[in-house]
């Protein structure tokens, strides 16, 4: 690494890795309560192992993503982050609050809003948490030599993404508000300014590995976040169908949605066209292969199978089914994970000086859990199709729907077993790489 | 080929253009919201209803409006679905009324909790929500000789209300209905009305170790039900 308190992003990474194996458990509590083995029913009944496993989601890639500013700020804006030990107190603010929460949600300490259960007195103290963070990075912006395209874009995602964390909080009585405000947080999220974040930590990732000059590769990053908001911002109408809004959203949230794909179409290709151009000698095989994956998965999980549920004829059905797990999973997976744990193997070997991450394990990897997800998106598919057919077109009673696409959740369990395979290797990777290394080069390869 | 000052023109003129339709949209939206969700309905104990079944997290199994988790029914028309009788039975002592299925947590609800939620649940069934959730349209094909009497169970207007709302739920007939209990085909042909109506004031009473729980069901609808079941011969 080039900056001495680039190593903070290490322990960020570390939250990382512990809130992503503990999300997996919860992932087979619930693989397993759908297959009839609900033992631990009366210790985690399913709505706490659902909101423990979203949260803890969202948690790790938000400290996957701060872990990430934190690395690329200070190379982006040549020099040091604003205060190391302010930035070591976020953290721990940041893991506290997470863990409260979590613990807090096994106790009914939660507000039972899909994805913001998070108490509303802990939403305070992530908001300080946040702006915290943000005035940290955006110092370290502000009194940096240089202004890239790169970090402009990831500090105005991270703001975005902070200020958007407040419509969740506004109080309602009303059903449809609630609902109406929580996509302004969760859409807006994920199909607006995350993609921002995705899209500089991808340009840094490009910049970094192929060698392509960072003028081409940074106005593609412009045009294709411009694509991202151009179908993203009004794209959340698709989840404005059938919630009590009027009718014209099933027409804006139809064609935007339609649109959507075209931002993730683009990185993808963008990300294949400079890997190819680029003449590097490429000395991490494996941060190159999360890269491309993270392109190609966003597509095919958030960009195409996303579009192919959000059209109206076809969501009518699908909507509030299986059909839903099978997109989110893998949008997630593709868009999100797969960037972080890309950028995790992009700087271990650089934050600690050892070079494994062309190790067995991490190759390993980076193959099994990716055929594991696939595996997995095909088999919420397969039950969520059935159900909709069986539940929705032919009007079979719900329990009696669950009982016959049980099978499909063995299949589920057993994907997301190889999944786990892989994600063991990855955090069995990282394990062995060691501490960071405090150690700074005078040229980063 | 556009240049990078352009590309970030691009970006920046429409994310403003996009955000402020956006912003008009929702502007709009919240005008007509009232409307299209019967708001004048919201009476103090819908609200208390709605800020329960967040409580009580209900959207962490079931959907509404078709948000939620995927583990638990649909509750959007659960009222017309269910009838009030059932929802109320089904939150005092969720167990009992799906022995041996899928579990729900028994929230101890009071019984004022029991009709905040229930009338939250009967609000949310009033709101106009495009056409959500649609109707099954496949049931014709799939077994024409169920559907002679209507498009399916729910509508057979030859049934008591009561038992398209609460027996059905666990039994079928014709095909219909849930796999909790027996089929109840030919009951008629098996049990004296007497009987039946004697076993539906009180199943345990009759046989000590019976899954079905004691409904809550009033005399006019025991008898009412019992004459219908009794006309379920075999070979009908």
């Amino acid at each position: 690494m080039k900056f001495q308190s680039q190593k903070v992003a290490y322990w960020f990474f570390a939250v990382s890795m512990l809130l992503f194996s503990l999300q997996l458990v919860y992932g087979f509590i619930m693989g397993f309560a759908h297959m009839g083995y609900d033992g631990l029913h009366n210790i985690i009944p399913f709505n706490v192992a659902r909101a423990t496993h979203t949260n803890l989601l969202v948690m790790w890639l938000l400290s996957g993503f701060m872990g990430a500013a934190y690395y690329i700020i200070p190379e982006e804006a040549e020099r040091e982050i604003l205060s190391v030990k302010w930035a070591y107190v976020q953290l721990i603010a940041f893991v506290v609050v997470g863990i409260t929460a979590i613990i807090g949600f096994h106790f009914q300490w939660w507000e039972g809003r899909k994805f913001l259960e998070i108490p509303r007195p802990l939403d305070y103290l992530v908001v300080v948490d946040v702006l915290l963070f943000i005035g940290l990075i955006g110092g370290t912006i502000w009194r940096g030599k240089k202004y890239t395209t790169t970090s402009l874009v990831l500090f105005f995602g991270l703001l975005t993404a902070a200020l958007l964390y407040l419509p969740g909080m506004i109080e309602t009585d009303h059903q449809t508000h609630d609902s109406y405000w929580r996509w302004w947080v969760v859409h807006l999220w994920v199909e607006g300014v995350w993609e921002l974040i995705m899209g500089a930590i991808l340009c840094f990732l490009l910049i970094k590995l192929t060698g392509v000059d960072r003028e081409i590769i940074e106005k593609w990053l412009y045009i294709i976040v411009g694509f991202t908001f151009l179908s993203g911002i009004l794209g959340t109408g698709h989840h404005y169908y059938y919630i009590g809004t009027p009718r014209y959203w099933l027409m804006v949230g139809g064609v935007f949605s339609a649109l959507e794909p075209l931002a993730f179409l683009g990185m993808a290709i963008y990300a294949i066209a400079m890997a190819r151009k680029g003449n590097k000698i490429i000395d991490n095989r494996a941060a190159l292969l999360w890269t491309l994956g993270t392109a190609i998965m966003s597509f095919v999980g958030a960009g195409f199978l996303g579009f192919a549920h959000t059209l109206p004829q076809v969501n009518m059905y699908t909507h509030g089914t299986l059909v839903t797990a099978m997109h989110g999973h893998m949008a997630f997976w593709g868009a999100y994970a797969s960037l972080v744990l890309g950028l995790i193997t992009y700087a271990m070997p650089l934050l600690t000086g050892r070079k494994l991450q062309d190790s067995k394990a991490s190759i390993f990897a980076f193959w099994t859990s990716n055929i594991g997800m696939t595996a997995m998106t095909i088999a919420f598919g397969i039950a969520g199709v059935a159900q909709v057919y069986l539940e929705r077109k032919m009007g079979l009673d719900f329990l009696l729907v669950q009982k016959e696409i049980e099978v499909h959740f063995l299949g589920l369990v057993l994907a997301a077993s190889l999944f786990t395979l892989g994600i063991i290797a990855f955090v069995w990777n990282f394990i062995r790489f060691g501490g960071p290394s405090g150690e700074v080069e005078g040229r980063v390869v | 080929m556009l240049s990078k000052s352009q590309a970030k023109a691009f970006f920046l003129i429409g994310t403003a253009a996009f955000s402020a339709i956006f912003i008009g949209l929702t502007v709009d939206t919240f005008q007509r919201i009232p409307d299209q969700t019967n708001s004048s309905g919201l009476t103090p104990e819908v609200i208390r209803g709605k800020h329960l079944f967040d409580k009580k997290n209900c959207m962490g199994c079931h959907t509404i409006m078709g948000e939620g988790a995927y583990y638990a029914p649909e509750l959007t028309k659960v009222f017309e679905r269910r009838g009030e009788a059932f929802i109320r039975a089904m939150l005092k002592d969720p167990e009992a009324m799906y022995p041996g299925e899928r579990k729900m947590t028994n929230y101890q609800l009071s019984d004022q909790e029991i009709s905040d939620l229930t009338a939250f649940l009967k609000w949310v069934g009033t709101m106009d929500l495009n056409g959500f959730p649609p109707k099954p349209d496949l049931v014709k094909i799939a077994s024409p000789s169920a559907s002679s009497g209507g498009q399916s169970i729910v509508k057979s207007s030859d049934r008591p209300n009561v038992f398209n709302q609460m027996c059905v739920a666990c039994h079928a007939l014709r095909g219909e209905g849930g796999a909790v209990g027996p089929a109840l085909d030919g009951i008629g042909s098996k049990f004296e009305r007497s009987y039946l109506e004697k076993w539906l004031k009180d199943p345990l009473a009759i046989k000590p170790d019976s899954k079905m729980p004691k409904l809550p069901l009033s005399q006019e609808e025991i008898n009412e039900l019992a004459a219908f079941l009794s006309t379920l011969k075999e070979g009908e």
